[in-house]
């Protein structure tokens, strides 16, 4: 039992990095129809911004995460301009943004790499390498700050969309985008908000797990397939899919590990079996939009 | 005007070309290195070793009284690419060719060195294949062969008399080739394994493996993984859960990264090595490395300044740059110790093999601190 409890703190904090990376999917989906899978790439943006920032400058943690968390929805912001509304001004299709966000990915991942080459790089921990036992629940630091941030980035997500004119706004282009512009709505301004959120909550998954995976150039496509993965069993509806798919997929994964009684490499099948279940069986996730 | 024009750039060129045939005096060296690809943790130092060798030897007067020519080309890990980068240094006239990119890339530029009878050695790749899957005479292999490593590790593991330990791995290609050999050096001494683990790429967290490695309680545990941010994260769930059973780690341990990305997490790590920082001759290149650098050399770098000492001693002993006599005196280097491998290691060539590297020439060290400190097991006894 005391296994399960210290695993389940870790298989949490996992999991929210998780939630992050799918809510970041679903800002963009919700109003654009695009699927960006450079969310990942966004997360290792961050966190090597967080090594030269952290590790390199010495900046004091929240000075750092704030600079970076700016930075990256600058980042998401010309993301969107370069790759996305050219398109989408021109009338090209829905896959059109989502192939040329596929090639931003290929450029983010090879300039870091040429940037910093393929060595990991050492990201500090916000209060130190400790363990914090909370009655029967025991897990490192960095797994009760991850939870903590990521409850408060999903709190922030909930009342925007449902308590903000603004989040109104991006529901409604969500529903039907043409309405929305007749009823004056900025769609240009909509989806490039959009794209700034999603690499800012990216940036924010990033910036949380590079002290445990070390910032390296391909951190990115694994973060953005198990975020995906959490999407698809959450729904695109809702934000607390989005958190309820990455939890769901990191207890899954872990637990599995930890008690299935099946060798090692076969617990690596977990995730992609539950894709596969998902797509077939609730193609829409466990939380459907609200009509 | 447009002859005039002509005239002064001809004269130009020639006056261009005088530096290239004075250049002709000296012996080029070609050397295949990755530097923006997956080897180049591994290829830069070597690299430096390379450079700093052939300075030495420079200063000192060259090989048969002429300069060694380093021409560095990165192949950046591709082996086509490699094929490429060995026809090029052969067509400018390299009569010598050491590549220490990834193994792989070694194989492919093989193809380039067995046709133009140009000899090529690599002083630092561990595949144990590369001198037996092409009969390639011109090539030879001085780094130290993967399944030494194992064997290396095991023998320690067995003067420690363990008997039963977890063996924890990655998922990449390397990663499980090693977890397989590990499994069948353990099963072969005899050693239970009790609990095997795999951590995926990408996973961001090792705390479900390292729990299934406490709870069956084993004396050691063997690491066959070869991803670094994957060992990190094993690491830090181990100290995390305050595990105490040692570590034996790979090769991969060895490679100097470690040192930055694992700040506080490696202390009584042990780890196979071909470096003994104790050696004398050791000690002496590390001086000199450091006076001409101004930084210390790794473990590393003493592969390729073994490897153009190496490259050195056969032109040497071969009295001329005929490729076909540096090949025959390659072959017949024997007894050469370098600064790589334990204190009375030996390069050289046994007959009708290719690689020299001595089988009980590697280490088991320790981390102390964050530091690669002292050597605790030599060979395989």
């Amino acid at each position: 039992m005391q296994d399960f409890l210290e695993l389940a703190v870790g298989a949490a904090a996992s999991g929210c990095i998780y939630g992050l990376l799918a809510l970041s999917y679903l800002v963009m989906i919700r109003p654009t129809g695009v699927i960006n899978f450079a969310v990942g790439e966004w997360a290792m943006i961050a966190a090597f911004a967080g090594f030269l920032l952290l590790t390199g400058a010495h900046w004091s943690y929240p000075l750092g995460m704030a600079a970076i968390v700016a930075f990256m929805l600058v980042l998401g912001w010309a993301t969107e301009r370069i790759a996305v509304r050219p398109l989408l001004d021109a009338g090209a299709p829905v896959l059109a943004p989502i192939l040329a966000l596929l090639g931003m990915l290929v450029v983010f991942r090879e300039s870091i790499s040429l940037a910093f080459g393929p060595d990991p790089r050492q990201v500090p921990y916000p209060f130190g390498f400790g363990r914090l036992e909370l009655g029967p629940l025991a897990g490192s630091y960095q797994s009760f700050f991850m939870i903590g941030v990521s409850a408060l980035v999903f709190g922030a997500a909930w009342y925007f969309f449902e308590r903000t004119v603004w989040g109104k706004c991006f529901e409604a282009v969500a529903l039907n985008r043409r309405a929305a512009a007749l009823m004056g709505i900025n769609l240009s301004r909509v989806t490039a908000l959009s794209f700034a959120a999603g690499s800012g909550i990216a940036g924010v998954a990033g910036i949380l797990i590079a002290p445990n995976i070390s910032a390296h150039y391909l951190m990115g496509v694994p973060l953005a397939i198990q975020g995906f993965t959490a999407l698809v069993i959450g729904g695109v509806g809702r934000v607390e899919g989005a958190l309820l798919g990455g939890l769901l997929l990191a207890f899954a994964e872990q637990l599995t590990v930890r008690y299935a009684p099946v060798p090692a490499g076969y617990a690596q099948g977990v995730p992609l079996v539950l894709l596969m279940i998902f797509l077939i069986v609730r193609p829409t996730g466990l939380l459907r939009a609200r009509a | 005007m447009g002859g005039q024009l002509k005239h002064i750039v001809c004269a130009a060129l020639a006056a261009l070309l005088v530096p290239c045939a004075q250049a002709q005096d000296t012996i080029k060296i070609g050397v295949i290195t990755d530097r923006v690809g997956p080897a180049k943790p591994y290829a830069e130092p070597i690299t430096e070793g390379v450079v700093f060798g052939a300075n030495e030897i420079n200063a000192k007067g060259g090989v048969l009284g002429k300069k060694l020519e380093l021409q560095i080309e990165d192949d950046q890990g591709k082996p086509d690419v490699s094929a490429t980068m060995a026809r090029k240094l052969v067509e400018d006239g390299a009569v010598f060719i050491m590549s220490l990119s990834l193994t792989p890339a070694t194989q492919q530029a093989q193809t380039v060195t067995l046709e133009t009878k140009t000899p090529q050695l690599t002083p630092s790749n561990s595949g144990d294949t590369l001198t037996t899957q092409i009969n390639n005479p011109y090539f030879w292999q001085t780094g130290p062969l993967g399944s030494t490593q194992i064997a290396t590790l095991l023998s320690y593991a067995k003067a420690r008399n363990y008997k039963q330990v977890a063996l924890v791995a990655d998922n990449s290609d390397l990663g499980q080739l090693l977890a397989k050999f590990f499994r069948m050096g353990l099963e072969k001494q005899g050693i239970q394994i009790v609990s095997e683990e795999l951590i995926s790429r990408g996973a961001t967290s090792a705390e479900p493996q390292m729990q299934k490695v406490r709870a069956a309680r084993p004396q050691a545990l063997v690491s066959a993984g070869v991803l670094t941010a994957e060992n990190v994260l094993m690491l830090k769930a181990y100290r995390q859960m305050g595990l105490k059973m040692p570590i034996l780690a790979s090769y991969n341990f060895s490679v100097p990264v470690y040192m930055s990305v694992a700040q506080g997490l490696l202390d009584g790590v042990t780890f196979v090595d071909a470096y003994d920082p104790d050696k004398p001759a050791v000690k002496q290149f590390v001086a000199a490395f450091k006076k001409a650098t101004g930084k210390e050399p790794w473990n590393l770098t003493g592969y390729g300044y073994d490897g153009i000492h190496l490259v050195a001693d056969a032109i040497r002993r071969a009295g001329s740059t005929d490729k076909e006599k540096i090949r025959a005196a390659m072959q017949a280097t024997k007894g050469l110790h370098g600064v790589m491998g334990s204190k009375d290691a030996a390069y050289g060539f046994a007959e009708g093999k290719r690689t020299g590297f001595d089988p009980n020439g590697m280490v088991v060290r320790v981390y102390e601190g964050d530091r690669q400190g002292r050597v605790l097991h030599v060979g395989l006894k």
